[in-house]
């Protein structure tokens, strides 16, 4: 395919770099990538190898110190954060954070409010959605009365919430038994297919992350191993 | 879910919290409608002698604590009426005496007998008493039918008798509820010879009247020209002090409400932190998480409104029953009173709220996520 009419990108990063503790730790260290629509990638790499930080980046729930990201062909420097989390990535995080004195069906709605939807819309929508994830027989319950699994895929439901065109979850299996976290990377791939989304997974569990098309292996703070690239070389 | 869903949602699941923030404003609340509604009547019932008659506007002795003990002489009556302007002066002896318990506070007016068809007082029934009659009176119809007194009924005022001779009607609440006789035998019953309280000021037709009064108070620095129940306090100085503590009171109450609200919305919104880190990280703008803490204090603040203006109505009743109110105080509720309350409910949320709510805003939401 010519330079000309390759689509543009989910996701490119270029030369990130992050510190903390005002330059003492190197979170992020020149992490150059880029992921291509559609794809499912999952980040993996022992604790502390700057995978999390990766992520909170492209979610721009953080700055980079340095660096470029980009996101469907906006650099994120001119993004109005707020607005780019709620329409262009959806998030899930491994303690789930849902807001426990709503239902499921509001804790879906609450990721709705200033989208521009009318309320009987948003709860329609909300609905839809925690059928797809199978928790439609669940609305009215708050999360915590709901079990490991379902709280997590309450979380997935509320990611979708805006149609985002990307995921980004943190370790979204972190905290499940093996058949939970499989039910997940199941669903995952469902998502992908069925609503054409990239997905971005951090985790630490090889498991998981052979769930994914392609695997990013970092460590301290830099990319180490590019499953997809180590492939494409071995072929060439 | 409709965001004011959300925001009484959130109310409703932080109980404790919510019914401590109502609770303050309440305290305030209640505490500024009962001042509220105390020094508006007992305004009302002060005011209430200035109304009496037919008058443009009243002359009083400037600054005294009270109106009644306001001292004018003739020499000052007759300097009044020298004004071109003036069509005529009526002055007056107000007198307040304790008829029994249920009366504590009964006005006596002493009006020379030809002065009281210019004054506005109409005879009813009877006639009227005479110029320097010792014994004799005049009640208001109020006045006559509440103590059950008819024309050539006794009516005994601090152990001295008097005779009914007439019963009249000024068209004023107050007037009506009053006793009248003549002027020298109520400054005599006072000690007061050749004194009087107040000066009713009639004008001639077209006269600018605040520039006539402006010119009394400016060439009489003694005296004070009233004409509506905000200018009281020049005369009666009690007054003006109630009302500044009034004032006091209230300003008080707001911050001390507000104080209250922003202590729990403070406690609440570091206990949320989280909460409003899944809020940002899902999409929510700054704006809109202000927002939501504003709309539950404000929320909470007219919850605490409603049950202060409730709680401050029982106030007023029971003050009612106290035995050195009763007949002195009747209370009335008008609706700027209400207003100032639920406009200082609003200010205590607003005031209290502002700052927990922008700490709430400006929360990152990385570290937000990260809070325990």
């Amino acid at each position: 395919m010519s330079e000309e009419l390759r689509p543009t990108p989910a996701i490119q990063t270029v030369d990130v770099v992050k510190l903390f503790d005002g330059g003492l730790i190197h979170a992020l260290d020149g992490v150059t990538m880029t992921v291509e629509r559609g794809e499912f990638v999952a980040v993996t790499g022992p604790s502390g190898c700057g995978k999390s930080t990766l992520l909170h980046l492209i979610a721009a729930l953080d700055v980079p110190t340095s660096g470029r990201i980009i996101v469907n062909g906006h650099d994120l420097l001119h993004t109005t954060d707020d607005r780019y989390r709620r329409s262009e990535v959806g998030l899930i995080f491994q303690l789930h954070n849902l807001l426990p004195h709503l239902s499921a069906l509001e804790n879906v709605e609450i990721a709705m409010f200033s989208n521009g939807m009318r309320h009987r819309q948003q709860r329609e929508r909300a609905r839809e959605l925690l059928a797809a994830v199978g928790l439609v027989a669940k609305e009215r319950t708050p999360p915590p009365r709901l079990a490991g699994g379902e709280r997590q895929r309450l979380a997935i439901a509320r990611a979708l919430a805006n149609d985002p065109s990307i995921i980004l979850a943190d370790e979204p299996t972190g905290n499940l038994d093996s058949a939970s976290a499989d039910r997940i990377l199941t669903l995952f791939r469902h998502i992908r297919e069925e609503r054409r989304v990239t997905i971005v997974l951090v985790t630490h569990d090889a498991h998981v992350a052979a769930a994914a098309d392609r695997m990013i292996r970092m460590r301290d703070g830099r990319i180490v191993e590019d499953a997809s690239e180590l492939g494409s070389r071995a072929a060439s | 879910m409709p965001f004011l869903t959300l925001i009484v949602r959130n109310i409703y699941t932080r109980k404790v919290r919510s019914s401590l923030t109502g609770a303050a404003v309440a305290i305030a609340i209640m505490t500024v409608f009962t001042l509220g509604v105390l020094t508006y009547s007992l305004r009302e019932t002060a005011i209430s002698i200035l109304r009496t008659g037919t008058a443009d506007f009243s002359v009083g002795q400037k600054g005294v604590s009270d109106v009644l003990y306001s001292s004018l002489d003739e020499t000052e009556i007759d300097r009044i009426r020298s004004y071109p302007e003036v069509q005529s002066v009526v002055g007056v002896l107000v007198a307040a005496v304790e008829i029994d318990k249920n009366h504590p506070f009964f006005l006596e007016l002493g009006i020379q007998p030809d002065k009281l068809e210019e004054f506005g007082v109409q005879v009813v029934a009877g006639t009227p008493y005479g110029p320097t009659a010792p014994d004799e009176i005049m009640l208001g119809f109020r006045a006559a039918r509440d103590f059950d007194k008819s024309v050539g009924d006794t009516f005994t005022v601090e152990d001295q008798q008097f005779r009914v001779v007439g019963i009249f009607s000024t068209g004023q609440v107050f007037g009506d509820s009053a006793a009248m006789l003549p002027l020298p035998t109520l400054q005599a019953q006072e000690r007061k010879p050749g004194s009087m309280t107040l000066a009713f000021v009639k004008v001639r037709p077209g006269t600018d009247i605040d520039a006539l009064r402006k010119k009394i108070d400016d060439d009489n620095p003694e005296l004070a020209t009233v004409r509506t129940q905000s200018e009281f306090g020049r005369i009666d100085r009690n007054l003006k002090l109630i009302s500044a503590a009034n004032v006091g009171a209230s300003i008080l109450a707001l911050v001390v409400g507000a104080i209250g609200v922003m202590n729990t919305t403070m406690m609440s919104v570091f206990e949320r932190t989280r909460e409003f880190g899944v809020l940002r990280a899902v999409g929510w703008s700054r704006l809109r998480v202000l927002a939501l803490v504003m709309g539950e204090a404000i929320m909470l603040a007219l919850g605490g409104a409603a049950a202060g203006l409730a709680a401050g109505y029982v106030a007023v009743r029971l003050i009612q029953r106290v035995p050195e109110v009763v007949g002195v105080f009747q209370p009335d509720y008008p609706g700027d009173i209400f207003g100032r309350a639920l406009g200082i409910a609003i200010g205590m949320a607003f005031i209290g709220a502002f700052y927990p709510a922008v700490r709430a805003a400006l929360l990152k939401p990385l570290e937000a996520l990260k809070h325990e």
